[in-house]
């Protein structure tokens, strides 16, 4: 009965002449030995490793204190003492932008797993029930694709509150659709298997087949697309703080900079230019180390 | 039409409305739940307060309110502003929807433009470095946020060009910096709809690709060429009308993330549009027009998915419902 992905790791099978079989090893050290030779991906993954160091270095030190007023002349252009300028109230943009960094990472991760938890969840009964709780859920999937994500967000976060956790929360209502279908269609196929027929027959429960059974075999897919739905998080996140909904001042972020940066861009360039570089490079590290993993673990799937 | 698709259309029917139904009803019951509504700003106090939001129908319970804006909505009235004294909703909503569809409009246009001529010519370059390039622009595209790409635009043609090519190209080139008239021309339009729609044309590029990709393939591409006929034929005729499927599907898909792109492309270039109003209302607690203009997205965005499934039946015959 095989339960997990994992294959039982083997040794390589050597002769005189050299490896003759190919070494059989795991999904996961497959998938990683092939994501190493995307260059791309890889950069990616450099990239938002410094980006993580920040945010957790942002935690204890920052260069002036983010959101102290007045350390600098307004809209003083980049200089030593300042290397990214300062803001509308003579904040240290460097300051700001680190702290930004964790606001879009817990945005990105945080929907993530709010999404992984609800979608596959809601997928796997949908699927593996099927009938008419496969007929509601659908209903409900349908629905909510029916409706622009960036409106629903608004309307929740103004119905929950400007708090980080509403703001992940007003995410994920919006993007979990797309795992919930996903696992569904998994755990439809999936269900068919021998393997699964004999768990049913040996008397295991629903919830053990479900999550014991089908979720470990549909990992890989799931994976790659919860890595989708980070940069899309941090995007809304970022059009929720631009539109003045998101996390609520003096709190930095990415897109709140920006936002602040558009209003004065008549006058200045510098305070547009950086937070948008920094969510820009961000989302496309995000989406190269997506297209990397997709390509790794699910090598079916055409590009 | 068969009578199947007459089945399919009616099932379709049945989820838009159902679909309107739960969204107004939840939009509506949750927007009148929350602390605080438009009349606090107006210094108004106990009795004077009750009796505004009595005038209003506003101290009801929701169910019953819901119920008196179903019926108005039914014959077309969405009610009026709390805000803008007296004006009604419907006419208001009307026509900025029109400006809303003429920037979305030009968006759409632009993202399967692009979209679909990149993928074309990333799949006739498969490997190369045509493919490359234009499959990370793709990737660009949706990595780079809107309004990063509408301030770059702004940055570059509004106040980079020096003042003389105003006069020397009139508008040609220079762009005005402020939203001029309601519906704007075609040179302010240019630069918001390009924003816009470069957004989604990195997923029609993708798209297109892939799916041409695994259209040459097939023995029918390879018959055409066998009979001689030329290559740029086999590629417009042949495969790019195969390849559309797929690209078809994701059409409703790309709609609803253009009208959602609107909001804040709206916002930023000052268009007198849907978006901006949803912002305004929800902003400005002025509820009626916050369900009003979700109500109206909801129903658009049904009636073009059904559009698009019908889309499907003309481009491959062999699609039934």
């Amino acid at each position: 009965m095989a339960t997990t992905i994992t294959a039982p790791a083997q040794p390589v099978t050597e002769y005189a002449g050299g490896t003759l079989a190919r070494e059989q090893v795991s999904l996961w050290r497959d998938g990683w030995r092939r994501l190493r030779r995307n260059k791309l991906a890889l950069v990616a993954v450099v990239y938002l490793a410094v980006l993580a160091v920040i945010a957790v270095v942002a935690f204890f030190w920052t260069p002036y204190k983010p959101n102290a007023i007045g350390i600098c002349d307004t809209y003083a252009p980049p200089t030593g003492a300042h290397p990214f300028g300062c803001d509308e109230l003579g904040r240290d943009s460097l300051s700001r932008l680190m702290v930004g960094t964790q606001v879009s990472l817990a945005e990105g991760l945080g929907t993530a797993i709010i999404v992984l938890v609800v979608g596959v969840t809601v997928g796997l009964i949908a699927g593996y029930f099927r009938g008419a709780v496969d007929a509601v859920i659908s209903l409900i999937i349908n629905i909510f694709y029916g409706i622009p994500a960036l409106l629903v967000a608004l309307v929740l976060v103004v119905l929950l509150g400007q708090g980080l956790l509403n703001i992940m929360i007003a995410i994920s209502a919006t993007i979990w659709m797309d795992m919930a279908r996903l696992v569904r269609g998994q755990a439809l196929s999936l269900r068919e298997r021998e393997y699964i027929e004999a768990a049913r027959a040996s008397g295991a429960k629903s919830g053990k087949i479900l999550f014991g059974h089908i979720f470990p075999n549909a990992m890989g897919p799931i994976i790659v697309q919860a890595t989708f739905v980070i940069p899309v998080a941090i995007l809304t996140g970022a059009f929720l703080s631009f539109l003045g909904l998101g996390v609520p001042p003096p709190q930095a972020d990415w897109g709140g900079m920006a936002s602040e940066g558009v209003a004065a861009i008549r006058l200045v360039t510098h305070i547009v230019a950086f937070p948008s570089l920094a969510l820009s490079l961000t989302l496309l590290a995000f989406n190269f180390f997506g297209d990397g993993l997709r390509d790794a673990f699910d090598p079916r799937q055409k590009r | 039409m068969t009578r199947g698709t007459l089945i399919y259309i009616g099932q379709r029917v049945l989820l838009i409305v159902v679909t309107l139904l739960v969204v107004s009803f939840g939009v509506f019951a949750a927007v009148h739940s929350l602390p605080g509504n438009s009349f606090i700003s107006e210094h108004l106090h106990g009795a004077a307060l009750q009796a505004v939001l009595h005038q209003y129908g506003l101290d009801r319970p929701i169910p019953v309110q819901y119920w008196d804006f179903l019926k108005g909505a039914i014959h077309g009235d969405l009610g009026n502003s709390f805000v803008i004294q007296g004006e009604a909703i419907t006419p208001l909503v009307l026509r900025e929807l029109s400006v809303s569809m003429e920037l979305g409009g030009a968006a759409l246009i632009i993202t399967i433009g692009i979209g679909m001529l990149f993928g074309v010519v990333a799949a006739m370059r498969q490997n190369t470095w045509v493919d490359y390039v234009l499959t990370t622009i793709a990737v660009i595209g949706y990595s780079v946020p809107s309004f990063v790409l509408a301030s770059l635009g702004i940055l570059l043609f509004a106040l980079a060009l020096p003042d003389w090519t105003f006069s020397l190209f009139g508008t040609a080139i220079g762009y005005p910096l402020r939203w001029q008239g309601t519906y704007g021309d075609i040179v302010q339009l240019s630069l918001p709809a390009i924003a816009l729609g470069f957004y989604t044309s990195g997923q029609v590029t993708r798209i297109t690709r892939a799916a041409m990709l695994d259209v040459v393939q097939q023995d029918f591409i390879r018959t055409a060429r066998a009979k001689g006929l030329r290559s740029r034929v086999v590629t417009i005729r042949h495969a790019l009308r195969n390849a559309m499927v797929p690209v078809t599907s994701i059409l409703g898909p790309l709609i609803v993330s253009i009208i959602a792109g609107s909001v804040v492309i709206e916002n930023i270039f000052g268009i007198p549009g849907l978006g901006k109003e949803f912002v305004r209302s929800i902003t400005s607690h002025d509820y009626n027009v916050t369900v009003g203009v979700f109500t109206i997205y909801a129903l658009l965005i049904g009636i073009a998915n059904l559009g698009v499934d019908l889309l499907y039946t003309v481009i491959d015959p062999r699609i039934r419902y």
